[in-house]
């Protein structure tokens, strides 16, 4: 029984993740900018009287940032009590690839950042499963996520210089 | 009346206790009125109902509100004679009940709202005086003298010489008790308060006299308040509490005749037997709480500047791995504290649903209909500010529901439905920490095409149509619209309290002739707060009105600027102190600073002020407060966000939590 799953894309790459985790697709009509936190992080927008985290993928992905059009979705992510938006260029298809998902060969990941955990063809094309809990995940506690606000973190903007 | 001690203490923890010993007392009462019409006596539930007013008439002896006292001493009179006889209530008898809980809640009212309280209806009285059942037993009690100075004697009302003379028949003794006032007896934590309290702990308070006695050494205060108690403790445990010798207190009543005795102990014995356990239970003001959650947040801002420290000590080289496995520990800790303390404000959701009842109760009355409720709470907890604001929307919505919704029943008859209508509330967790409350009927359905044809639109398709429609504001004042429609009013109200102020949602489903649904989806825990609007490098912010100490007109060209300071940190006199001021986008980092005429927003941090440059100041609006619970988003300064009605979040900034931050840096750039 193969997994049904979404597909995100971001500037030329088909990225995917199991429909199992995405809650909702909204359209993107802009974040409120949180001051301080993570530059990736687009900001927060209401979703069902919750405020969600925004995540910009191109952002994450170190990418040249684009005019958001008709067609930008926020793919709602739901990991645990967790809800995350993602921003893509768009995310209107479903796929369920029939071969197996492999892990990506090393080049791949370090080029990816490590945020792509497998790789998958299907119809002559390639989608890369996307590392959810990387792309929004904290890999510190708190405790120490400060201490990198004096390495040049991207959270240093907020303080005064 | 003329009790001298502050009772003000007493009053509001009695007002909420006689209002929870209410609800149980009348949740139980329609519970039996229930059984009573299948001819059930529910003997359980009249001994709770019994409990309930006996506690309350205790309550109200203490704060001396003696009409309370006579009402439920009443009441409990008419409970005990049905107890004992293990007969049904009638459904008369349940009514005069149910109408003596409602004197005594107008009454509490009165209290909590510092009004004079009322004396006791005296048709009320009368009812209940007719409808116990043995009287003569409560006369023969009444005659049996007590031993009182007949100066004290004519300081009580009826009620307490009953209460006093019939101490015996529930297997207890009437005592008096004097306790003279004197600063060495407070020294040893013997004050008439604590005495009241300790007092109360062993037996029941039927009143505290002030009584003037010449000074003496033993009563330096020329002051002495007879206690006047009934209580199954020994004479000897009485003085203990009261602080003098044993053989200072006076027994009041005949001895215990053992024959009346033997009757009605055992019913008392097992009254007292199955009290519940109220041990471990503690009221707390929601604002005690508040200001728990207040003292953590600074908490968190001292975390904040240890790790600053740390990362200072790792620059110069130190080895800081300890310590930042134990600063990582403690930020387990302090969420660990918040969700505990957040935990504290929880209230059951059936404490909420109890009301419920008695609203159906009262609208079957006035609408002449049959309406069956049913109710399923389950055991969800909700924040108490979500439930003071949730209450009023399900009042509205069951009350549509009966009045609008639920047909006559010759019209259900008619329509083959059962003569009993049905409305349903339910409630249920669902994941996320959000609460499902639906309130559902049986009755006529929403009709789509009359509702399209008054709003002048088309007909709704879908049910989310339906719902905007059904919550324009000006269709749901029209009275004659809902009658025919079977939709009711006022949902735009609901709507507002479900999505704006709880951040939630509201769906309906209806199928004419067949029944209607309102679903609200409302997070468990929300926090409300005053709060001013402003505007800073062109985006909104609130901040807590209780933070700020003033808001003052500027002028950044003519406040001083810093020498050597790196920012744009200036600095002005107002009232002769000196207020550093400090452009808000800066701190925030959102962009260039402005010069010129500016509105700033002057906060104290450990009494001393700071003041933050902001654009303009917008309005000041109760917001509710959705906390950034994710931690991509949980950053210093930043509490939260709210909806200001633009569906966009605008943020909350704790201003105290960001001078904080600020002064840290400059610190740290020192």
């Amino acid at each position: 029984m193969s997994t049904l799953y979404v597909v995100l894309e971001v500037a030329d790459a088909a990225y995917i993740l199991p429909a199992s985790e995405v809650r909702e697709l909204e359209t993107f009509a802009g974040a409120t900018p949180v001051p301080a936190a993570a530059a990736f992080v687009a900001g927060v927008v209401h979703i069902r009287g919750r405020v969600v985290p925004v995540v910009d993928l191109r952002r994450r992905f170190g990418l040249p940032a684009v005019e958001r059009t008709l067609e930008t979705r926020v793919v709602v992510t739901e990991v645990g009590d967790r809800l995350v938006g993602l921003v893509a260029d768009r995310a209107r298809e479903l796929v369920r690839p029939a071969a197996e998902i492999t892990p990506p060969p090393r080049v791949i990941a370090e080029q990816t950042l490590g945020f792509v955990k497998g790789i998958v063809e299907l119809d002559k094309r390639i989608y890369l499963l996307l590392d959810l809990d990387r792309i929004i995940g904290e890999e510190q506690d708190h405790g120490e996520r400060d201490l990198h606000l004096d390495d040049g973190g991207p959270r240093r903007r907020a303080l005064p210089r | 009346m003329s009790d001298p001690v502050d009772l003000r203490e007493f009053v509001s923890a009695f007002v909420t206790e006689a209002a929870e010993h209410l609800e149980v007392a009348n949740s139980k009462l329609l519970l039996i009125e229930s059984a009573a019409r299948g001819g059930q006596p529910m003997l359980r539930h009249v001994r709770d109902v019994f409990r309930a007013l006996h506690t309350i008439k205790g309550l109200a002896a203490m704060v001396g509100v003696e009409s309370i006292v006579t009402i439920s001493h009443r009441m409990e009179a008419i409970l005990r004679t049905a107890d004992q006889a293990s007969t049904a209530l009638s459904l008369d008898t349940i009514d005069a009940l149910l109408e003596g809980t409602r004197a005594i809640e107008v009454r509490v009212k009165q209290l909590a709202d510092g009004l004079p309280v009322g004396e006791p209806p005296a048709s009320l009285v009368l009812r209940l005086d007719t409808l116990d059942a043995e009287p003569e037993a409560a006369t023969r009690a009444i005659t049996r003298a007590t031993r009182l100075d007949p100066a004290i004697a004519q300081k009580l009302s009826a009620a307490e010489h009953e209460h006093l003379a019939t101490a015996s028949a529930a297997g207890q003794r009437a005592y008096r008790a004097d306790f003279f006032p004197s600063p060495a007896r407070a020294e040893q934590g013997f004050s008439i308060n604590r005495v009241r309290e300790r007092v109360s702990a062993i037996g029941e308070l039927v009143k505290v006299l002030p009584l003037s006695v010449p000074a003496t050494e033993h009563a330096p205060g020329g002051l002495a308040f007879v206690i006047l108690v009934v209580t199954s403790a020994l004479p000897a445990q009485l003085a203990a509490a009261v602080g003098i010798d044993a053989d200072a207190v006076i027994a009041l009543d005949a001895e215990v005749k053992p024959e009346v005795a033997a009757e009605s102990d055992a019913v008392e014995d097992e009254l007292i037997v199955n009290e519940p356990a109220r041990r471990g239970i503690v009221r707390v003001d929601v604002s005690r709480l508040d200001e728990a959650m207040d003292r953590l947040s600074s908490l968190v801002v001292s975390r904040f500047r240890l790790s600053r420290e740390a990362v200072r000590l790792a620059e110069r080289g130190v080895d800081v791995r300890t310590l930042q496995t134990l600063l990582a520990e403690h930020s387990r800790q302090l969420r660990d504290l918040r969700a505990a303390i957040l935990k504290v404000r929880m209230v059951p959701i059936a404490e909420v649903l109890d009301r419920v009842p008695m609203i159906v109760r009262s609208l079957r009355r006035s609408t002449g209909k049959s309406v069956r409720l049913e109710i399923d709470g389950g055991h969800t907890e909700l924040d108490k500010a979500v439930a003071e604001r949730l209450f009023p929307a399900i009042v509205h919505l069951v009350r549509n529901a009966v009045d609008h919704a639920i047909e006559t029943p010759d019209e259900r008859a008619r329509r083959g439905k059962p003569e009993e209508g049905l409305v349903r509330v339910t409630c249920t967790e669902h994941s996320n920490a959000r609460l499902v409350l639906s309130v559902s009927d049986d009755g006529r359905g929403i009709d789509r095409e009359t509702v399209a044809r008054r709003a002048e639109v088309e007909v709704p398709a879908t049910d989310a149509e339906l719902l905007d429609l059904l919550c324009r504001p000006g269709l749901s004042t029209r009275d004659e619209v809902s009658t025919v429609s079977g939709r009711g009013m006022g949902l735009d109200i609901i709507r507002r309290v479900a999505v704006e102020q709880l951040g939630g949602e509201l769906a309906v489903s209806s199928v004419w002739r067949v029944g209607t649904t309102f679903t609200m989806t409302v997070p468990l825990t929300v926090s409300i707060v005053d709060a001013f609007t402003f505007e800073c490098a062109g985006q909104r912010f609130v901040v807590p009105v209780a933070i700020v100490d003033e808001i003052v007109e500027v002028d950044e060209g003519v406040a001083t600027r810093l020498a050597g300071s790196k920012g744009n940190v200036r600095v002005f006199f107002r009232r002769g102190e000196s207020i550093p001021l400090l452009p808000l986008e800066e701190v925030l980092g959102l962009g260039v600073e402005r010069v010129g005429a500016r509105k700033a927003i002057v906060v104290r941090r450990a009494g001393e002020p700071i003041a933050f440059a902001v654009d303009r100041m917008l309005g000041q609006q109760e917001v509710v407060v959705r906390p950034l619970e994710d931690p991509l988003v949980q950053v210093p300064g930043i509490t939260g966000a709210t909806d200001l009605g633009d569906g966009q979040p605008t943020l909350v900034v704790d201003l105290v939590a960001l001078g904080g931050v600020v002064r840290m840096v400059r610190g740290a750039a020192a």
